[in-house]
């Protein structure tokens, strides 16, 4: 795991020189852009959404958009992860706006017509219920949490992308988990939760 | 760092002193050191969920995703092509200097003789323009 502190203001931007090269249309250095970057947008539109194929569509725009930044992109305004970040999560906030329902409602049983075997099965069990637990929390909270925890964003970065100071964020945590402890006590899975 | 703070820490970053602030993670893993018995306490409380949380995956994109964000960038050419239309186009710009060349020759010919170029059926196709008729010269 690697844990990103902030930044000093020296610092270079990892992915400038990348950025610069798919600026100049280098076919090389857009597959390793998308090879780099891709996981981390689908993991967060998957876990901002819930639902995979909306958070593939939603990889797929920001891409769209990167393609459009990245002749233009200037090193040392924002960092390239930070603002692709800002991109997917506007994405998302689009997408969920647009929903009437209840996104938990939306989660579909899963069937598998495969036996799996017992300790496969019960991970797949408690993937599925984070999963759920995580779609049923207030946004900005479930936000908070897949930037600072899933994401491996700071808590000054995080902060900075939701435009709210540090102590906020920590709050949006704090209450974040005291709401996913309590949602997977109820569950029934989680009896090795205090 | 105080009690308060350490478990503000905890319950915002989980238990995983790797997740706490940069600035604060010493200071934090000291006072813990000091306070085992009431560090211990409230780290227990997150410990589960973190593993809960750490247990939530979500899987890889798939190759038709990457081909599909892959076939829509702008890209240039591969440098190959481009070295052949660059031969391409030196072989089409010779081929019309040439013709400029020939056609202007002809014409010299032409205006230096006052008779249209010769062809090769006639006995003097192999003298110079210098060779033929006086007429332009002959005052000298």
């Amino acid at each position: 795991m690697d844990i990103t502190g902030p930044r000093a203001l020296s610092e270079r931007d990892p992915d400038a020189d990348l950025v610069a090269r798919v600026g100049e249309q280098d076919p090389a250095a857009v597959r390793t852009l998308v090879s780099r970057k891709l996981p981390r947008l689908l993991a967060l539109a998957t876990r901002m959404l819930g639902d995979r194929m909306e958070a593939e569509d939603v990889a797929q725009e920001a891409f769209v958009r990167i393609w459009k930044q990245a002749p233009h992109w200037k090193e040392g305004e924002a960092r390239f992860d930070t603002w692709i970040h800002r991109v997917a999560l506007n994405l998302c906030y689009d997408r969920l706006r647009g929903r009437r329902e209840d996104p938990v409602a939306d989660l579909p049983d899963e069937a598998d017509p495969q036996p799996m075997p017992d300790m496969q099965l019960e991970a797949r069990v408690r993937d599925e219920h984070v999963r759920t637990a995580l779609a049923a929390l207030p946004v900005r909270q479930r936000e908070a949490l897949v930037l600072n925890y899933y994401q491996e964003l700071s808590n000054i970065e995080a902060a900075a992308l939701m435009g709210i100071t540090v102590d906020a964020l920590e709050s949006l945590l704090a209450r974040a988990r005291r709401s996913l402890r309590a949602q997977l006590a109820d569950s029934g899975f989680s009896k090795d939760l205090p | 760092m105080t009690p308060e703070r350490f478990r503000t820490i905890v319950d915002a970053y989980g238990a995983d002193p790797r997740r706490w602030p940069d600035e604060e993670r010493a200071a934090a893993e000291s006072w813990a050191d000091l306070h085992r018995i009431e560090a211990d306490a409230v780290l227990a409380e997150s410990v589960s969920l973190d593993a809960w949380l750490a247990d939530h995956t979500v899987a890889p994109p798939e190759r038709e995703l990457v081909e599909r964000i892959v076939a829509a960038a702008p890209t240039r050419r591969p440098a190959k092509h481009r070295v052949r239309l660059w031969w391409q186009g030196a072989a089409y710009a010779g081929i019309g200097l040439a013709g400029g060349l020939a056609g202007a020759f002809a014409v010299s010919f032409f205006v230096l003789t006052g008779q249209p170029p010769q062809t090769h059926d006639s006995p003097s196709y192999l003298a110079s323009s210098f060779d033929g008729s006086t007429a332009d010269w002959s005052g000298e």
